[in-house]
């Protein structure tokens, strides 16, 4: 248990060196998981944006063995929880227990010391545990007593549950969800995809058979790397307008935090990188709004009433919304500087 | 809030429409007028909504401000508290309504103010601006408020018979689009909530094709409206101006039956039917013209008509006969004229000088300047009337020793324009005359057809600039011009003239042992020339046009016809009827020309002359030529300036970011790339929208281009193309280093020929007649005035709340 900031992460890696360490994982990760890359692409992206992750999506679909492919491929310390309705906030932080032969306290630690955290159907314990999560994924610190002790770094937390219409869930508290950075739903394999998995998984599990194929030290140099995306003005007030369009939508009765925006630029820098960019496209922003936003937002009673999901107003931001002008105007474009010249021609869509 | 905003609008727009009354006014009283009602008409629509009031209640809180505004402004005097109406302000209303069809008939354009005419302006103005701002406020239909604005736009159309001023149109024009564009705004504001991350407004023009319809409607019906009446000079009908045909003004019974009491120095007959007007009978047996009307003040296009005056013919007439010269003859004889429903006037004929008028209905007056029998409220259609009148025979032995008194009346009517030819002429004309009669015939000699004087009904353009040289240089015209320019050379030469108007003889269609009766048509309408002699003497009618090809005309004595072959001078006293020239039978057969009237209807077809139009249309429609051509211009020069900056060779390709280390580079060549994509990219939306591919602004240029390869609008070689302007735009908005010694220019030729093969013909021609882009670009500049516009006015609102004095009142106690 080496103490290790995430700021000291070492130097950045070149282009090349990025691409081989981090399709790597991605193909270790799709030895396991079939027809998934988007969502195993995802996942990377919010390792490397030091994030947590949250997989959302109905039983059998490959939940669980996402996070565990992800844990298994870096060579670092991983722990695993499984959340159930009598796990204990103590089981997950620690606990304070008294030793005989010393006559003094002793803190035994949780499941939240590890660098990656594996919690397991997280919906299925009572809120109290849920929160004991909390302060962990925030400030990489746990407090048990009235003493605080340092998480270890790099700190992921990757969290699968069922939807909330499922039997014998508790819905996370908002808190809880604006923590996590990122919500991936798997779905369901093609039909090619299925077809594979049954040749592949058929005899034997291949997740025993997963090797790591990269370590601490690399994913700290792959999240230097990722620090140094640029990130144009104009990306940046776009990503401001797209969380305050959330605030401001007559069909969300919460809107995102500004936690929410951060985590937003630093993912989709992730996943410029992971694109092999060195720059941060607003398609970058559109297609991690709904993955990013739509698991903190809340909808108002008519919204829910009429069946509109996070998932779909946040994606209907996102189409509405126009995108920013650029700050340096070419001397050939008399669009007229009042507004984004852009909106003269909008096409509205419904 | 909004609709308050719009309201706004709405009042301006109506006001701007109408914009082109003030070319039928001589001032801008009626602006005011209007101004005021238009907006006690918008305050109470404001009120009524913000109470909430339903449709109907905010119609009826709007049509009695407007009867309110109408009271206060035309009062009768019997007003409860200056401003509730009685029924005496109604019948006072219709009596303004009245004096308002007399003032159409009786001025040309442009009139000065009449209290007539100004109540009808505001009230039509008043009634425009209720319609306009129900259907944009409350109904949300403003393209429909384009017809009631139009409403205003036909009036001078209508009533300009010369050329149509165009900037008032282009005004009126101006307040329906901010009409248009203020409903778009504020309809895209309620639609949702903008998005205000950066304070940017969002998509202003709601593509609606209601709305679209109906601005391509105003357009055309704008268009058509200016350009028609100046294209084809036989279309106009003149409101104010139409006899016997055509002309179903207000009050008429859609056949007209009007005179316009103005004599041009140019214009054009055509006429068609006959229509009788008037049967007289009469024991003059030689009867000379029936008048009804008389122009005096003179203008550069000829003379016009001053207000009548005068008191009713119950108070009893004048007689002329006071101190009769010995060599004037005075015979006193009676006529009765029936008048019939073709004939409506606010006046009736009488031959000259009438001294008792019995049994006529309604109310009529007698001018005693001008003999004639008017009327503010009757009129002459189906009339049935009995006079006396005195028949003045003047010898020219008389007449020289007419001698004008200094500061009489008639003074007033020897000024003219200055316009030297014609000073000169007559100074050669009235060569070594002495008296005022030698040299008044001399002048009205000189019409002859030995000068080259021809009748002719359409008088023929000249170069001149001035109507009258016009009229004297090429000697051709018809019975107004004769008459005016007759008038005019005599006040030239120093005395007063006037031109009347009137009734040559008719043709007589009964005969009894006393009396003759005559039947009078629209063909013998006729204009003369009267001269002014003096108290004793009067007026004296001298008749200018070529007798023969005037239906009915006859000669006097004093003015005895100068193309006749005997001689001018007729034996005083010698034959029967004085005056009465002998030759001048009515029933004579006379020139093939004659069996058109002289004053018939056609004085409102007066257009430009004839050779004139073409000149004038041709360089209004180069004019608008021009102004349609001028999208397509602009839309060329972005792009020239475009695709030079595209294919500026781009600079050495600089090592770019690698690994996260920025490398040092050009910084000059690297923001010309950058500009260079920027310029590429816009010219590629532009292309977009000419060729009508919608543009998304929430797209990146990366999406943009997935969707033209998506859509198959740019297939093959150009798939790379398109995504390569894409890619050079991306990265010079977003990425550190923008894309290098990418093709850009030919890409997006490439592009740009992939679009237009895919679009139909008729967008690629509207693409290169009418760019839409340009047109999007300059519509949304209106835009952004009006919104400007509106705010800087709610701004100016606010300021004047801020100083109102009721902030200064003790608001606790
Ligand atoms: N896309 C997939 N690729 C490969 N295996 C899959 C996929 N989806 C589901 N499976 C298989 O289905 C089983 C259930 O997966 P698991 O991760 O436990 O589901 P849950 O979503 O309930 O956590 C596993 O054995 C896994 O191999
Ligand atoms: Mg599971």
């Amino acid at each position: 248990m080496t103490q290790q900031s995430w700021d000291e992460l070492g130097g950045a890696l070149s282009s090349a060196e990025f691409r081989a360490a981090s399709d790597a994982i991605v193909a270790n990760i799709e030895q396991v998981i079939e027809g998934k890359t988007a969502s195993v692409r995802l996942a990377l992206a919010v390792l490397l944006a030091e994030g947590h992750l949250l997989i959302e999506d109905v039983p059998g679909v490959g939940k669980t063995k996402l996070a565990k492919a992800l844990a298994r491929s870096i060579d670092c310390s991983v722990r695993r929880i499984q959340f159930t309705p009598d796990l204990l906030p103590s089981d997950v932080t620690g606990v304070s227990v008294y030793n005989q032969e010393t006559h003094d306290f002793e803190f035994k630690p949780g499941a939240v010391f590890a660098n990656l955290v594996v919690g397991d159907e997280i919906n299925r314990a009572s809120p109290k545990t849920q929160s004991a999560l909390l302060e962990s994924m925030e400030e990489h610190q746990v407090t048990v007593d009235g003493v605080t002790y340092e998480l270890q770094t790099p700190f992921m937390v990757i969290a699968t549950q069922n939807p909330i219409e499922m039997e014998g869930t508790y819905p996370l508290p908002e808190a809880q969800r604006d923590r996590f950075t990122a919500r991936i739903a798997m779905g369901y394999p093609d039909s090619n995809a299925e077809l594979a998995m049954l040749d592949v998984h058929g005899a034997r599990d291949p997740l025993f058979a997963l090797k790591p194929v990269s370590d601490a030290n690399t994913v700290r140099r792959l999240i230097a790397t990722v620090r140094a995306v640029h990130v144009a003005d104009p990306v940046k007030q776009y990503a401001v307008n797209l969380v305050t369009a959330t605030r401001e939508s007559p069909e969300l009765r919460l809107g995102a935090s500004p936690r929410s925006t951060l985590q937003m630029l630093r993912t989709a820098r992730a996943v410029a990188a992971l694109d092999g960019r060195d720059y941060v496209l607003p398609d970058d922003l559109q297609n991690l709004a709904v993955s990013v936003l739509a698991h903190r937002v809340i909808p108002t009673a008519d919204a829910q009433l009429a069946r509109r999901t996070t998932d779909a107003i946040i994606a209907d931001l996102v189409h509405r919304l126009p995108l920013p002008h650029e700050r340096q105007r070419s001397p050939y474009d008399n669009r007229p500087s009042t507004g984004d010249g852009r909106a003269q021609y909008d096409q509205r869509r419904n | 809030m909004r609709n308050r905003h719009l309201g706004f609008v709405a009042a301006a727009a109506t006001l701007l429409a109408a914009a082109p009354l003030s070319a039928i006014y001589e001032r801008w009283t009626w602006l005011i007028q209007c101004a005021v009602a238009v907006a006690l008409i918008a305050g109470a629509a404001t009120l009524a909504r913000s109470l909430r009031a339903p449709l109907w209640a905010q119609l009826l809180g709007m049509a009695a401000t407007l009867l309110l505004t109408l009271t206060i402004m035309f009062p009768s005097g019997d007003e409860l508290l200056f401003l509730i109406p009685t029924p005496d302000t109604f019948s006072h209303f219709s009596a303004m309504t009245g004096f308002a069809l007399d003032d159409m008939r009786s001025y040309g354009v442009p009139v000065p103010d009449r209290p007539g005419l100004q109540f009808i302006t505001v009230l039509g103005v008043g009634s425009v601006a209720i319609l306009v701002d129900l259907l944009t406020v409350s109904m949300r239909r403003p393209a429909l408020a384009g017809l009631p604005m139009l409403a205003i736009y036909s009036v001078p159309v209508a009533v300009y018979t010369t050329s149509v001023p165009p900037l008032p149109f282009i005004v009126g024009a101006i307040g329906f689009l901010w009409l248009l564009a203020a409903d778009n705004v504020d309809r895209v504001r309620r639609f949702g909530r903008r998005f205000t991350g950066d304070g940017r407004d969002v998509d202003v023009w709601e593509p609606s094709p209601l709305a679209a319809a109906g601005r391509r409607l105003a357009v055309v019906g704008v268009a058509l409206a200016v350009l028609v009446p100046l294209a084809v000079p036989g279309m106009t009908s003149g409101l104010l101006t139409n006899v016997g045909q055509g002309g179903n003004g207000p009050g008429g019974n859609g056949r007209g039956g009007r005179v316009d009491l103005f004599a041009k120095l140019s214009g054009d007959l055509n006429q068609t039917a006959v229509t009788d007007l008037l049967k007289v009978t009469t024991n003059d047996p030689n009867p000379f013209y029936l008048r009804f009307g008389v122009a005096e003040q003179i203008t550069n296009d000829g003379f016009k008509s001053l207000s009548s005056r005068g008191t009713s013919v119950n108070e009893g007439l004048a007689d002329p006969r006071r101190n009769q010269p010995d060599d004037v003859r005075y015979r006193e004889y009676q006529a009765r004229i029936e008048v019939t429903e073709d004939f409506d006037m606010p006046m009736l004929p009488v031959y000259s000088t009438p001294i008792k008028v019995d049994d006529v209905e309604g109310r009529w007056n007698y001018d005693p300047g001008r003999q004639t029998l008017w009327s503010t409220a009757a009129r002459s259609k189906n009339k049935k009337y009995g006079f006396n009148f005195v028949r003045a025979d003047f010898s020219p032995a008389a007449l020289r020793r007419a001698e004008i008194e200094d500061n009489a009346g008639p003074n007033q009517f020897i000024d003219t324009p200055p316009v030297q030819q014609v000073d000169e002429l007559v100074a050669q004309v009235t060569r070594g005359k002495s008296t005022q009669y030698d040299k008044v015939l001399a002048i009205h000699q000189y019409f002859s057809e030995a000068n080259g004087f021809r009748y002719n009904l359409v008088t023929e353009a000249g170069t001149s600039g001035s109507a009258i040289v016009d009229f004297l240089t090429n000697k051709s015209g018809f019975c107004q011009q004769y008459a005016s320019a007759m008038a005019w050379m005599v006040r030239s030469a120093g005395y007063p003239a006037r031109v009347a108007f009137g009734f040559t003889r008719g043709s007589q269609s009964g005969d009894s042992s006393d009396s003759k009766t005559w039947t009078l048509t629209n063909k013998n309408l006729h204009a003369w020339t009267e001269v002014y002699f003096g108290q004793d003497f009067g007026w004296v009618p001298f008749d200018a046009t070529p007798r023969a090809s005037v239906l009915g005309a006859t000669r006097s004595a004093w003015a005895p016809d100068p193309d006749a072959t005997e001689e001018p001078e007729a034996t005083p006293g010698a034959t029967t009827g004085p005056g009465a020239d002998p030759t001048a039978n009515p029933n004579t057969p006379q020139d093939e020309g004659n069996d058109e009237a002289d004053l018939g209807a056609g004085l409102g077809d007066t257009t430009p002359t004839q050779s004139t139009w073409p000149w004038y249309t041709i360089a209004s429609a180069i004019v608008i030529l021009l102004l349609l051509a001028l999208p397509a211009m602009r839309r060329r020069f972005l792009r020239r300036s475009r695709f030079r900056a595209a294919s500026t060779p781009a600079g050495p390709a600089v090592a770019s970011a690698s690994g996260g280390v920025t490398v040092e580079v050009d910084v000059a060549s690297a923001g010309r790339a950058r500009e260079d994509a920027h310029a590429a990219w816009a010219e590629l939306l532009d292309t977009m929208v000419d060729y009508r591919v919608p543009i998304d602004p929430t797209e990146t240029p990366r999406a943009t281009a997935d969707r033209l390869v998506k859509n198959g609008l740019v297939g093959g070689p150009a798939t790379d193309s398109a995504r390569l302007l894409g890619q050079a735009e991306e990265r010079a908005r977003y990425a550190r280093q923008p894309l290098q010694g990418g093709r850009l220019s030919d890409s997006l030729r490439t592009v740009r020929r992939a679009i237009a093969s895919q679009a139909g013909r008729r967008t690629r021609l509207a693409a290169a007649i009418l760019p839409p882009s340009v047109l999007l670009r300059w519509r949304l500049a209106i835009v952004e005035a009006s919104i400007r516009t509106v705010s800087t006015a709610g701004r100016i609102r606010d300021v004047f709340a801020r100083w109102s004095p009721r902030r200064l009142l003790p608001n606790r106690r």
